[in-house]
């Protein structure tokens, strides 16, 4: 165990299939991000994930072309925010119950329709290579690829398809508008302090409605990233709780962009060591229960919200609904 | 005596009055994952529309969304009066043991599972069987030596077919290395794609280059990621040598469909009978499958191999291991 | 939850504003139901044929509604402090161990001396699974939706851990307990009926359908009859208020949710003492979401919750007939409806208000205060 190259050939295919794990957790962490900086709290991001890779898988197998599965899973994915936005803007009505409903919609909407139109089981038809994202392979570098370092840019860097590159391209994006420039200035202002803004005349409604639209876009590309990228089609209830994950994600990145590539980051490896360790003996451990593996990440996330381990507070006006005083 | 007269009569009125041929009415209860998992479940539904189509009868299914359902369909069929029931997985056992005591006029049929009353007719394969024999072939068509097994949930059933799959790589190649991996240990590791393909990734990166699932909907994931990465799968349960033509070596195929159009046929033919049947290679319950999509792939060195492994099952002078009976495997 | 936007009758409040986002609601189904090729009004024949329409009928309607009620008050217990317990359904889970334990350690005793501690355990495991969100609502400010949820995946880890590692068969194909011992389980009501003629068929009715009606009785006392109910409505709707009145909001944080995760825990009884007689991996089914739209279209009123309950009682009931009839609406429709409710009869409640009042105003001319 000693050996280097042997730690190398153990670890690089879990870190790179970590990689590939947390993608849909950065596109949808991202999604929250955008949303509750301007005071939107958002807990429906599993359930418009969830329908964007239906309609990614559906419009994929319809268009022959992954896409035309991508616009379908961001245009799907954008009107559920557009729904949300509707109800937590101008309805002002309970932000929670509104995600709640949210991922129910599309928990059952995704294989009522899936079973309709295709007959498989809520599936929708498997796609061809041609209508997926496939991995781009970078070449070898000039490296050998079974050295050490060959080994790292193989398993680990090559190889990811575009989505991935697009996932990790949003987190500075979406710092630079964010924090540089003064769009993204008025926007996390509308999430704590919305009276300010308004009094400087600028539409409080406007400035979250556009961050709702760029969190359904996100999400999109997450559920997009899970049906016609990592997968050749969707299956039933595909995110299985990743939206949520993404949300605790959010909770400990403290609602900024570099930390929450660092959080998902995170939870992918701890997601593909638990993977990899299923019902395999650790030398010395014996057979570690993956659930602790799985448990880590909430275990985590409610351990960083307690507030022993640094505080997580969120954006001061997210969830509360914004009336214009008198 | 009285099951003759019966079964006479049954064809007195099937050709007295073709529209209502049926005397039964069978039903089928699908496990999780649904009747078209590619796999399983769709293996059982090829064989209820082959009795459909070959004598008219029709027959009612179902798909179970969660496990509290199961009981309540079985009963639904049962006082609709539908008989054969058959349930498919060895999840409903508990289930069909319940129903099956309510309704003991009426006949069910368990896939996968040995449940022992009287008007039950078990169905288990000896998927040890099967399993050697594509474990030959993949211990041939593997270049590096190494290949992967990624099983569904980790229960004895799928450790059999893990059991089994070693010792016929092991009589090709007693050096050969075989990764196993199983999903999960609960309902939800059948239907996991991502998941799947994951382990068959991180097998595939470890050197193997012929990865075999018996995983159901996640199994799905793992053919797709051996394809992706230029390797060979090899499917299980129904033929699924076409998911991936040239990228799927062979598939051990499980016949489930034999056993529910037998299962339909007996009870309309009144050669009903109750009791456990297992199936075997020699049965024609299991196998492996060649066909036009991996005929490219099976050399005429691997054809002669397993069909020299495959008569020795037949005969006995192939024992392969059933995990099952000791719950240990020797390879 | 949220203060209405102008006064209104009660009349008007509790019943003509929620009846209007219910028949949007449905409404919407309907469209639903008519893109997928059905009828919907044949649907809703079926469904009413299949809860109601017979005897066993009933009786699974009203299993359904047993374990809708205590979710539905958990979560409205939790809404009159101003709280949203998200986590019912891990709250149940727990309960669900509790009950395991107490039957499997009393194995083979009979029903009705186990029963009391069996529930006592319930209340007891979904408490305490409740108490470390509420504790950190309370004391260190931590969102206790984030908390819940994530309280909510831990409990299914743990469950399935215990049940593969732990509690689970050796040798067993699926991850659950034993069986119970007959005279352990709860007795079907049918059992009981049959000799007066009612035939209740096959459907796993059980006591625990009073103590449901009993618990929905000492929600109502607790909440409109008692100082800590008042306290409990005062930091729901004020908690700087309730601080100047001289009352502890993260006591009565802390008190509120325990009761909650109690009264979600219940439920675990109705399903694993009463139906599975055994503890199974994921036996709440979304119970302690479906209590979520409960409570939210009985206005968080125990009556309301019962009434609401009842309803999605039938829709469970006739959505499996349903899926039985017509294949391609299958159990997921439900799944739609309540998604709707929620939204129309929750995040939407407002939608109709406006409206409403205005009309209400000019019939009575007096109308809503501004």
């Amino acid at each position: 165990m000693s050996d280097p190259a042997m730690i190398v050939d153990l670890l690089a295919p879990v870190v790179g299939s970590g990689i590939r794990l947390s993608v849909p957790l950065l596109f949808a962490c991202l999604a929250g991000l955008w949303s509750e900086r301007s005071g939107v709290v958002d807990i429906g991001l599993e359930g418009k994930m969830l329908a964007a890779a239906f309609a990614a898988g559906a419009g994929a197998a319809a268009f022959h072309s992954p896409w035309a599965g991508l616009v379908a899973g961001i245009v799907v994915s954008v009107a559920l925010a557009l729904v949300h936005g509707f109800a937590a803007i101008n309805q002002r009505g309970n932000q929670i119950v509104s995600g709640v409903a949210i991922n129910f919609l599309a928990a059952g909407l995704t294989v009522l329709l899936g079973q309709v139109w295709y007959g498989q089981g809520g599936r929708t038809p498997q796609l061809a290579n041609s209508e997926r994202f496939l991995g781009l392979d970078l070449g070898s570098l000039g490296l050998d690829p079974s050295s050490a370092l060959g080994r790292i840019w193989s398993d680990v860097i090559s190889g990811h398809n575009a989505l991935t590159w697009c996932a990790f391209l949003a987190v500075p994006i979406t710092w630079v508008v964010l924090w540089r420039t003064r769009f993204g200035l008025r926007l996390r202002a509308v999430g704590d302090n919305p009276h300010a803004v308004d009094t400087a005349g600028v539409s409080v409604a406007g400035l979250r409605y556009r961050a709702v639209i760029v969190c359904g876009i996100l999400c999109g590309f997450a559920g997009a990233y899970l049906a016609v990228a990592q997968s050749a089609g969707f299956v039933r209830d595909m995110t299985a709780g990743k939206g949520f994950i993404a949300l605790a994600a959010l909770v400990f990145s403290k609602w900024k962009p570099l930390n929450a590539l660092g959080a998902c980051l995170l939870f992918g490896m701890l997601d593909a060591v638990a993977i990899r360790l299923q019902g395999t003996p650790l030398p010395g451990l014996g057979t570690v229960p993956v659930q602790v593996f799985q448990a880590l990440p909430y275990a985590l996330t409610v351990v960083l919200l307690a507030g022993f381990i640094g505080r997580s507070i969120p954006p001061k006006a997210s969830g509360i609904p914004y009336t214009k005083d008198r | 005596m009285r099951k003759t007269i019966f079964g006479l009569a049954v064809l007195a009125v099937t050709i007295a009055a073709p529209v209502r041929a049926a005397d039964i009415q069978p039903a089928i209860l699908y496990d999780l994952g649904g009747k078209f998992d590619k796999s399983f479940n769709e293996a059982a539904y090829v064989g209820a529309e082959k009795f459909k189509k070959e004598t008219g009868v029709d027959y009612r299914d179902f798909e179970i969304q969660n496990d509290a359902q199961r009981e309540q369909a079985l009963r639904n069929f049962a006082r609709r009066g539908n008989s054969p029931i058959v349930a498919i997985g060895f999840t409903q056992a508990s289930s069909v043991e319940k129903v099956a005591k309510e309704f003991p006029d009426l006949k069910f049929a368990i896939v996968d599972m040995v449940v022992d009353l009287p008007n039950v007719r078990s169905i288990v394969f000896k998927e040890q069987e099967g399993s050697y024999l594509v474990g030959v072939l993949a211990a041939m068509a593997s270049k590096s030596k190494k290949v992967g097994f990624v099983g569904g949930m980790d229960i004895p059933l799928i450790r059999k077919f893990a059991c089994g799959y070693v010792g016929g790589v092991k009589a090709v190649d007693a050096k050969a290395e075989v990764f196993q991996n199983m999903t999960g240990t609960t309902g939800a590791a059948w239907n996991d794609p991502v998941k799947g393909g994951e382990l068959a990734k991180s097998q595939i990166d470890r050197g193997a280059d012929v990865v075999y699932h018996a995983a159901g909907g996640t199994g799905l994931g793992v053919l797709q990621a051996a394809a992706d990465a230029g390797k060979l799968g090899i499917g299980v349960d129904s033929n699924q040598n076409h998911l991936h033509p040239g990228k799927v070596l062979t598939s051990m195929t499980k016949r489930v469909d034999v056993a529910i159009y037998d299962a339909f046929k007996d009870a309309k033919d009144g050669k009903w009978t109750a009791g456990v049947r297992v199936l075997g290679l020699k049965e024609g319950g299991v196998g492996w499958a060649l066909d036009d999509h991996n005929k490219g792939l099976i050399t005429a060195e691997m054809k002669s191999a397993v069909d020299k492994a495959e008569k020795g099952i037949v005969d006995g002078s192939i024992k392969v291991h059933d995990y099952m009976a000791d719950k240990t495997c020797p390879y | 939850m949220s203060a209405p936007h102008r006064d209104l009758p009660p009349l008007v409040d509790y019943v003509v504003v929620p009846l209007a986002n219910l028949t949007v609601a449905f409404l919407i189904s309907g469209l639903v139901v008519l893109a997928i090729g059905e009828n919907p009004l044949e649907a809703v024949a079926i469904m009413l044929r299949g809860a109601l329409g017979y005897a066993e009928g009933v009786g699974f309607t009203l299993y359904y509604t047993t374990g809708f009620v205590f979710t539905g008050l958990s979560v409205a217990v939790a809404f009159h402090a101003g709280l949203f317990n998200i986590g019912a359904e891990g709250q149940a889970t727990l309960g669900g161990l509790g009950v395991a334990l107490v039957c499997l350690a009393f194995d083979g005793a009979p029903w009705w001396l186990v029963a009391p501690f069996a529930m006592a355990a319930a209340a007891l495991f979904g408490a305490a699974w409740a108490f470390v969100p509420a504790w950190l609502q309370a004391r260190r400010g931590s969102h206790i939706v984030i908390t819940t949820i994530m309280f909510n995946y831990l409990a299914a880890t743990l469950m399935v851990w215990l049940l593969v590692e732990v509690l689970g068969q050796p040798g067993s194909m699926s991850p659950e307990t034993k069986t119970f011992e007959p005279a352990t389980r709860l007795p079907f009501l049918r059992d009981f009926l049959t000799p007066w003629g009612i035939d209740l068929g096959q459907s796993p009715v059980n006591p625990m359908v009073f103590i449901a009606a009993l618990a929905a009785v000492f929600v109502w006392l607790l909440v409109w009859r008692t100082k800590f109910g008042f306290e409990l409505r005062t930091v729901g709707q004020n908690p700087v208020a309730a601080v100047y009145a001289g009352v502890d909001p993260g006591a009565v944080v802390v008190a509120a949710m325990l009761i909650s995760g109690g009264l979600a825990g219940l439920m675990a009884v109705n399903e694993v003492m009463g139906v599975q007689h055994r503890l199974l991996l994921e036996f709440v089914a979304g119970a302690g979401f479906v209590g979520i739209a409960v409570a939210l279209m009985g206005r968080s009123h125990p009556f309301g919750v019962v009434l609401s309950a009842a309803l999605f009682g039938i829709l469970y009931q006739g959505g499996a007939e349903l899926a039985f009839e017509k294949p391609a609406i299958s159990r997921d429709m439900i799944v739609v409806i309540q998604a709707l409710v929620i939204l129309f009869a929750g995040a939407l409640e407002h939608m109709f208000r406006p409206a409403l009042g205005r009309i209400f105003a000019r019939v009575e001319t007096t109308g809503g205060g501004a």
